[in-house]
């Protein structure tokens, strides 16, 4: 049986797409809970890290139930800017970046938390702000740090199950991802299809693994 | 003027106690502060920065409050006009000789930048990395990019802690000049006593987080005794005669005497006697 192409292509799409909006928004966050010293920061990093602990169907519920159209929010969404982020790929976007958030700020928090405390020491008695110490200073003295965050994201993204399918279904070309694909075809009793989905998982998330071990070998600063 | 009065709680090796520090330090002065491990030296360094905040005090430099715990004043070490040098240097590994001077440059100092790798003699090494320097190499870059904002106040940590004796000299040399030229009020924190000799005009014994002493032992008052300290000592061999410079005159002779000085010695020369055949005593 022809395997169909379009769950892989989704899978890469949603991985990267998650990936490039996390780098935005977790290395910052990850960067600021290294940085501060709000004394709320537990607070902060405790919802951070709750995707760790909860089953992926919990969080997909809640999703489900925020971002529903019959919500407040999910009919404030679809009113003003027509945005539907339940079974939409809007949607399964969303539901990653949330659930991937600790995979790309925990291993770039402890990057940086782990340099030398006088880097930024001595950043501030030049006269530096936190910022441009972080992004200066800090950031490129963490390379290794960062690949971890990218790839775990990356990968983990790829492996998505239980809350792809609370908050995105089983729509063919827009929340049909791999994973979803091989329960699909498990279910279908298709063990050929289902089989050459998860050698291509398999396959890919090995290659990013040994990429990212190549690559953090070779990273000096 | 800078004024020093801070309280602070502190674990020190006999056990917890305040670090009470109050000094005064005399503008354009080079002072050390010399004491045993965990005496609080750095410690006075950090409360000065702004990296660390008293329990109590103030610190006053020139007009400007940098800290009022009675006034709740408190300046970052942003808004402090200093210049640190940390005893591993922290020195930006990502970035050359040349980045790490200009990091805190301002725009407009570029011809400041180059002055300061020529003082500091760093001009063959501008494009290399920190971790390709040795010890002594990446102290002066440390010294050039503290003194790159033209700081009021120089802290030095340790600077010659992990040096060997030819590069230690060579830094007394560099800060010597630059203190010299410029007269940055300068704090040194050193456990050696050559160096503390070599450079301060005032060492401040610190014991327990207590001042135990306090000396002032150099160039203050040599100008006033016709002493100077030597800031450069070198032997030509093509004229055959060694040549030492001051901070206001340079002198030579054939006399292998003059073998004995280092930089930082402290000389006292006949008035009149600004080259040629100078005596020293």
């Amino acid at each position: 049986m022809p395997i169909d192409w379009d769950p892989i292509w989704l899978t890469l799409r949603l991985a990267g797409i998650t990936t490039l909006l996390l780098l935005l928004i977790g290395v910052p966050l990850a960067g600021w809970l290294a940085l501060s010293r709000f004394r709320l920061k537990p607070i902060v990093e405790a919802i951070i890290s709750l995707p760790l602990v909860l089953p992926p169907s919990v969080v997909g519920f809640y999703l489900l139930l925020t971002f529903s159209p019959t919500s407040w929010l999910g009919a404030w969404l679809l009113r003003t800017i027509n945005l539907q982020l339940v079974f939409s790929f809007e949607g399964l976007v969303v539901a990653s970046l949330i659930y991937s958030l600790p995979f790309m700020v925990h291993p770039v928090q402890a990057g940086v938390e782990n340099l030398p405390t006088s880097w930024r020491e001595a950043s501030y008695t030049l006269g530096q702000s936190p910022t441009k110490t972080l992004w200066r200073v800090l950031l490129p003295n963490c390379k290794p740090a960062l690949l971890t965050g990218i790839v775990l994201t990356f990968a983990h993204t790829i492996g998505e199950f239980g809350l792809v399918l609370m908050i995105g279904g089983n729509l063919p070309g827009q929340t049909r991802v791999a994973s979803i694909a091989i329960y699909d075809e498990v279910e279908l009793l298709h063990f050929e299809t289902a089989h050459a989905y998860a050698v291509l998982l398999l396959g890919l998330s090995f290659a990013i693994l040994l990429l990212v071990y190549a690559i953090n070998k070779r990273v000096t600063v | 003027m800078i004024q020093i009065d801070v309280v602070m709680s502190r674990l020190f090796t006999e056990g917890a106690s305040d670090l009470q520090v109050k000094l005064e330090l005399q503008s354009g002065s080079l002072t050390a502060l010399v004491g045993p491990s965990g005496s609080g030296k750095t410690t006075v360094l950090r409360l000065l920065a702004g990296l660390e905040i008293p329990r109590q005090g103030r610190i006053v430099v020139g007009e400007s409050v940098w800290l009022d715990t009675y006034r709740r004043i408190n300046r970052s070490p942003q808004q402090r006009s200093i210049g640190y040098v940390f005893q591993d240097t922290a020195l930006f590994p990502n970035m050359t000789v040349r980045e790490n001077i200009q990091y805190a440059a301002p725009k407009d100092q570029q011809t400041l930048v180059d002055e300061l790798i020529e003082a500091t003699g760093l001009e063959s090494f501008v494009n290399q990395k920190p971790i390709r320097l040795s010890g002594g190499q990446r102290q002066r870059v440390a010294l050039a990019r503290a003194l790159v904002r033209r700081p009021q106040l120089l802290l030095l940590d340790e600077p010659f802690a992990a040096l060997d004796a030819k590069a230690s000299q060579m830094l007394r040399q560099v800060l010597l000049e630059l203190h010299q030229r410029w007269g940055t009020t300068t704090l040194l924190v050193s456990h050696h006593e050559i160096d503390v000799q070599a450079l301060a005009d005032r060492v401040i014994q610190l014991v327990q987080g207590r001042v135990e002493s306090d000396e002032r032992i150099g160039s203050t008052n040599s100008y006033l005794t016709g002493s100077e300290r030597i800031i450069r000592i070198e032997y030509d061999e093509n004229q055959q005669h060694w040549l030492i410079e001051t901070a206001s005159m340079k002198l030579q002779s054939t006399n292998p005497d003059w073998e004995q000085w280092n930089v930082g010695d402290l000389i006292q020369v006949a008035p009149g006697n600004h080259s040629g055949t100078a005596k020293i005593k």
